[in-house]
């Protein structure tokens, strides 16, 4: 048996455009994720089945599920995490995703994230930032009016998408809005939703994410805890680290 | 051309007790790993970050549902705080998703220790977009001897 099986529960389109929330930094991904499914009424499509995940399961109307399941209609397939990925299982989780992506044809991955800034709470506003698979690709996101991210380090599941995209030559992007780095950032993730309705045309109403963003808060105490530990493990702080580049 | 003062044996021995101390506190927070709300109390602890410089302890609590003016910081001792806020409205924890838990809460409550030594009437307190953020200026000189 393979490590890792993609268990496909409803017909799969082919040409969607693939999202990924993933725990990582002000849970900016999975806020985003989880407001794209209830925006879209994005029902869910397949979902994870992997003895390298922890042996976890989240019951939804007293029933089993994949902490790792992929919500979709027509034309997306939106991958979402509900518990951080260990540091351990994030090559294989993000191989399996993009190889059964690959074979769905996907016309592109995005992946939502942030990227932590110091004194968030005085921030004004919250820039969005892009890194992209390929020059062609980040040109694509750089002419919709998002800045480019040109040096740094990127951890966590995002990075690891990016960089296989890059190497199989599948387009795409990793867009990060500044966020808190410990801290449910709702905010954040409206921002992101707004450079995604950008790059992929993929457009949803924000007002309600703005509206409930302290219970939003309140709710994901406990997953952004979580991450904190898992952060810490793979030394997330990195981002922060000045880059030297050899060449 | 600045001066850097030579450093004794002494503060070589600080340095390595504080460290000591930062990790066993995070080893101690790990393996007390416990519910993140009181039902008997009716409280829940916010999410909370320590950062130690050379020259103060920051702290940051995520108090979401809450005012400043609800927010209390208490000083238990020379290295522990109390903080509590109550939140503009009660939660259940079926409006938080926990469908098997009867109860409601109303308050954030934690202690947290503050692993150096600071000085705790020095205390700066701020609070924006429902992030209390606290500076408390490090000590200077030699520890006081445990009593």
């Amino acid at each position: 048996m393979s490590e890792i099986n993609i268990v496909e529960k409803k017909e799969i389109p082919q040409g969607a455009t693939m999202l990924f929330g993933f725990p990582d930094v002000g849970l900016v991904g999975v806020i985003a994720a989880s407001h794209l499914i209830e925006e879209l009424n994005l029902a869910e499509v397949a979902y994870m089945d992997s003895t390298l995940l922890p042996p976890l399961i989240v019951l939804h109307d007293g029933l089993p599920h994949s902490t790792i399941r992929i919500f979709g209609n027509h034309n997306i397939l939106l991958t979402v995490s509900e518990t951080p990925v260990v540091a351990d299982a994030i090559y294989p989780v993000i191989d399996a995703l993009i190889n059964w992506g690959k074979g769905k044809k996907v016309k592109m991955m995005v992946s939502l994230s942030g990227m932590p800034i110091q004194d968030r709470q005085d921030a004004k506003e919250l820039k969005v930032f892009a890194a992209a698979s390929s020059p062609e690709m980040l040109k694509m996101v750089q002419d919709k009016g998002i800045e480019a991210l040109m040096e740094g380090y990127m951890v966590g599941p995002q990075a690891i998408m990016l960089m296989r995209c890059a190497q199989m030559g599948l387009p795409a992007t990793t867009l990060l809005a500044q966020c808190f780095l410990n801290y449910p950032d709702p905010e954040a993730a409206a921002e992101v939703l707004k450079s995604l309705a950008k790059v992929t045309g993929i457009k949803v109403d924000i007002a309600k994410l703005l509206e409930k963003g302290e219970e939003i808060r309140l709710k994901a105490r406990d997953v952004m805890k979580r991450t904190q530990e898992e952060m810490s493990k793979m030394k997330k702080t990195q981002e922060y680290d000045i880059p030297m580049y050899v060449s | 051309m600045a001066i850097k003062k030579r450093r004794t044996i002494m503060d070589i021995f600080d340095d390595y007790f504080e460290d000591f101390e930062r990790e066993f506190e995070r080893r101690r927070e790990m393996l007390l790993e416990r519910p993140s709300w009181n039902q008997k109390n009716s409280t829940i602890e916010p999410l909370r970050n320590m950062i130690v410089t050379p020259t103060e302890v920051i702290v940051t609590v995520d108090l979401p549902l809450t005012e400043e003016k609800a927010v209390q910081v208490k000083p238990l001792d020379e290295n522990t705080l109390e903080i509590s806020a109550k939140m503009k409205r009660k939660m259940t924890f079926r409006e938080m998703g926990m469908t098997h838990q009867e109860g409601e809460f109303q308050k954030f409550h934690f202690h947290s220790r503050v692993p150096v030594p600071v000085q705790m009437d020095e205390m700066k307190i701020r609070f924006k977009k429902g992030i209390l953020e606290l500076h408390l200026p490090r000590r200077r000189g030699r520890r006081k001897p445990k009593t």
